[in-house]
């Protein structure tokens, strides 16, 4: 059991472990395509991501941007009209894309799991707690009731949750929107896989909650070694909880960097203007807005797809796509004009 | 009835205000009340022309219910506020129509959630124009300049009058549930995390426009919002609840850098910095947050507080400046902190 | 016998839209007051509609015609069919209104009209009883299919009016031939089918011509 009242500070990023530096996870060029009756909205129009054993990836963008389009892709549970068109996706080195929705089911738990932005909704308001996770165990470890019931019960203790006994017995409606969601991240754990995309785990939940949760990530994530994904919009949990970090923007890879990289020294005109448009409860500063709106993914605008909005665009930005362009080891890039522009991070 | 805005009198005067909602049992034929929600409990506070103050906390705090009540959308349980002199609840209560027209034109509010917050049915110019609608203040032929002028105060086009809700964005619609506000020519808003359901690109946009807004027009503001790194942006002054209840109001760079109250310290120390130099000595707090129907006792905090002693829970802390003139903290042990 | 088929469905019609019309009108009525409003006005309404909801309103229209057989006998059957129709067929509307109501009552966009200084009367009639109309138009279209269903069972089994002619007058005549001439039985039943599915359509074409998000 944690004790929660113990100061945590964060570690610098050298101090985590990369295990064996092998991909886990392969993107590539993938597109994922919405065919609604008012057009098909490029959701995903040619996104790639690695990520590495063992990391913490962080995948940042506002709304439209496609980061909860990436996990569903990969866990091939794209809502309806959605549907994977192109690119490839690989998972310990076999293709995801060609896999039989039986053999995605055998993955789903074991190997990847998810944890979603809304535990109301996402945990069945008619099951139990227990049922919500013994459900699970029984069908992926194939553990009796029992024993499916005691392994709930150490897993809620896992996620810290007090009383758990009686906590089992509860329905989510019973439980404050912080319990809720570390029970989700006890089912999202529950037959202990290898990668875990967290998808906006706390935007529902309030501030100190949030700490609560987000500790809880970093402590699992270390001590199962586990891949995180972390989805999410805010810059903050991605300066705290990440190592590297993919920027996306309309369904397309802006930046992928080291987070301190990223902060530091960005070269994409969109991470520039994200950093400086967000405020920090450190410091008082003037907030450089964007203008402009996120752009109509069924026509999203010609050649760079940020143009629209970008302060330093010129002709060729509208006409040719820049694609993405190697800044140094670890570090891409898609503008056209990278090398060129001075662009300002965020100094410590 | 003209009321006299002193120099140096505060447009807004929070006294005392309480507000309980009944918790009932439904019977087949009776109600049985069983409890109390605290929602507000005692909360008093100041804005003076001009200032914006921010009132944060976290889901069920009070701070919305706060803002409802200053602008009697719900009715106090007790205490006073007192608008540019005048006393609101009287006024609603027992007042007259005119007075009643002229509070509602002073004070206004913009809503949380710019989804709900406009009548799908109505087009952007049925919107803004409601306000001349019931208060005849303008005559009819100035209408459609005056809603112009208004959609190119918060930086949207003509064209757009003609249009429905369901065709704009959530931050354009916050534009005009601003533009709406603004209507009336108020002195006073209440903004209700204004863009806390806005994508972060947007946000900026809202925010540097209602620092504009403010300073052209003179208003004073009531920022309520869980969003701390917003607040600081655009507030002088913060208040920070808990439970019902105010535990600090002091200038917004003490708050955000030197907090007294433990519960302050650890909201701030929880927000993620966006900054990866930045070592946070995260506090983090046991427990949830308690249900305000059954506050605890004496200091609400002490169930949560890393520095709890006997006297927290025996004793309620005032709320007093005694430590820093102008800070004000309801904490036994604020002393440690100074 | 498919001129006598036409010929009936102004009456047939005439109960439907007529009903319909008062039902709904009482309804939003009761069901708004009783959304809008707190405390004891509320509960009072509430019982009332959930009185008026429980009533079997057929059975009470086959009672009244054989009890006021002298009216029917008149030509004021069909009105009368009308009026009980119209005086306790309004609950089902009044429920959803009522539901709606409440949850319209506490959405921002009222709360900003009050602010703003709106009173009670323009926050029902501008900004809540538009918003409620597309529930609201669907179940009525259902309603006139429904209350012409009524009126075709009334008169099959007897107790309408045997000197206008209805639908359902000419089921009950048609019926001791089923076996023989089939088609006299036929053209009605199939006018009631059309016009009931017909209304039923209509409802949400109707819902979805209101909806401004629809309108490009």
């Amino acid at each position: 059991m944690t004790d929660y009242l113990t100061p945590s500070t964060r570690d610098s990023v050298n101090e985590w472990d990369h295990r064996l530096s092998e991909k886990l996870l392969e993107i590539s060029n993938l597109r994922t395509y919405f065919f609604t009756e008012a057009g098909v909205v490029k959701a995903l129009d040619g996104m790639s991501l690695e990520v590495n054993r063992g990391q913490a990836v962080g995948l940042v963008g506002e709304s439209g941007s496609g980061k909860s389009v990436t996990a569903q892709s990969v866990l091939r549970i794209v809502p309806r009209p959605g549907r994977i068109v192109a690119g490839s996706v690989k998972f310990e080195g076999e293709d995801l894309l060609s896999k039989s929705d039986d053999d995605m089911r055998k993955l789903r738990g074991p190997k990847m799991a998810i944890v979603f932005q809304d535990p109301t909704t996402s945990l069945n308001p008619v099951f139990t707690v227990e049922r919500q996770l013994t459900d699970i165990l029984m069908l992926h470890r194939d553990l009796t009731k029992e024993a499916a019931s005691k392994r709930a019960l150490s897993l809620l203790e896992r996620v810290g949750i007090q009383e758990p006994e009686k906590r089992l017995k509860a329905y989510p409606h019973e439980l404050s929107g912080g319990m809720k969601q570390r029970i989700a991240i006890a089912r999202a754990l529950s037959c202990e896989p290898m990668l875990l995309f967290a998808d906006e785990p706390t935007t529902n939940l309030d501030v100190t909650i949030q700490a609560q949760v987000l500790e809880l990530l970093k402590q699992l994530q270390r001590e199962l070694n586990m891949t995180m994904v972390m989805i999410t919009h805010d810059m903050g949990i991605i300066a705290d909880m990440t190592e590297r970090v993919t920027v996306l923007y309309a369904g397309k890879v802006m930046e992928v960097a080291d987070t301190p990289t990223l902060f530091h020294s960005p070269k994409h005109p969109y991470t520039e203007a994200l950093l400086k448009a967000v405020p920090s409860v450190k410091q008082t500063r003037a907030l450089e807005v964007i203008p402009g709106n996120i752009p109509n993914l069924i026509e999203p605008p010609s050649g760079c797809v940020f143009n629209p909005r970008c302060k330093y665009a010129k002709d060729v930005c509208m006409k040719q796509e820049p694609l993405l362009e190697k800044v140094e080891e670890g570090h891409y890039v898609a503008c056209h004009f990278w090398r060129e522009l001075k662009l300002e991070g965020r100094a410590g | 009835m003209q009321s006299t805005a002193d120099k140096g009198r505060p447009i807004l005067e929070v006294n005392s205000l309480v507000e309980y909602f009944d918790v009932v049992e439904r019977g087949i034929l009776q109600k049985k009340k069983i409890g109390d929600v605290h929602a507000v409990d005692n909360v008093t506070f100041h804005i003076s022309a001009g200032e914006t103050l921010g009132l944060v906390g976290e889901s069920g705090c009070g701070k919305t219910t706060t803002g409802k009540v200053i602008l009697y959308l719900e009715k106090p349980t007790s205490g006073s506020i007192l608008f540019e002199g005048m006393n609101v609840v009287e006024t609603f209560e027992n007042g007259n129509q005119t007075d009643r027209k002229q509070l509602r034109r002073r004070m206004q509010m913009v809503f949380q959630n710019p989804y709900n917050s406009l009548d799908p049915r109505m087009t952007v110019y049925d919107i803004i124009s409601e306000a001349f609608v019931i208060h005849r203040n303008i005559p009819k032929n100035q209408w459609t300049d005056r809603v112009y002028e208004l959609l190119r105060m918060v930086n949207l086009e003509e064209y757009h009058a003609e249009r429905y809700p369901h065709e704009f964005s959530g931050g354009q619609r916050q534009r005009i549930a601003i533009a709406r506000a603004l209507a009336v020519d108020p002195k006073f808003v209440i903004l209700d995390e204004p863009v806390s359901s806005l994508d972060v690109s947007i946000r900026a946009q809202i925010l540097n426009l209602l620092i504009d807004l403010q300073r052209n027009k003179h208003l004073s503001y009531l920022y309520i919002s869980h969003d701390l790194s917003s607040v600081r942006q655009i507030s002088q002054r913060v208040a920070v609840m808990y439970l019902g209840e105010i535990v600090e109001l002091a200038r917004a760079d003490e708050i955000f850098d030197k907090p007294l109250h433990p519960y302050t310290q650890a909201l701030i120390s929880a927000v993620p910095v966006p900054d990866v130099d930045h070592k946070t000595t995260r506090i983090i707090l046991p427990g949830e947050v308690p249900s305000p129907i059954n506050p605890p006792q004496a200091c609400r905090f002490h169930p949560r507080c890393p520095h709890a002693t006997d006297i927290c829970k025996q004793i309620a802390p005032k709320f007093e400046d005694k430590l820093i003139e102008g800070h004000f903290v309801a904490c036994h042990h604020a002393d440690k902190f100074v | 016998m498919f001129s006598e088929t036409v010929d009936a469905a102004h009456n047939d019609l005439y109960v439907g839209l007529a009903a319909t019309l008062i039902t709904t009108l009482i309804g939003v009525a009761v069901g708004a007051l009783a959304g809008y409003f707190k405390g004891v006005v509320s509960d009072v309404l509430l019982g009332l509609i959930q009185m008026f909801f429980v009533i079997p309103v057929l059975l009470l229209i086959l009672l009244f015609a054989r009890v006021f057989s002298v009216l029917v006998f008149h030509g004021l059957g069909l009105t009368l069919i009308v009026l009980i129709l119209a005086f306790f067929g309004w609950s089902g509307i009044a429920f959803i209104v009522r539901g709606e109501t409440f949850r319209l009552k506490e959405m921002e966009f009222v709360q900003a009209a009050r602010s703003l200084g709106a009173g009670s009367y323009r926050l029902l009639f501008r900004h809540i009883v538009p918003n409620i109309l597309s529930p609201v138009i669907v179940v009525a279209t259902l309603n006139i299919a429904g209350f012409i269903l009524t009126e075709v069972v009334v008169s099959f089994l007897g107790f309408g009016d045997p000197n206008t002619s209805t639908w359902g007058l000419l089921l009950n005549e048609g019926f001791p031939y089923v076996r023989t001439s089939w088609w006299v039985s036929l053209f009605p039943g199939l006018a009631v089918v059309f016009c009931v599915l017909g209304f039923n359509l209509m409802g949400d074409g109707l819902s979805d011509a209101l909806n401004p998000r629809l309108r490009e």
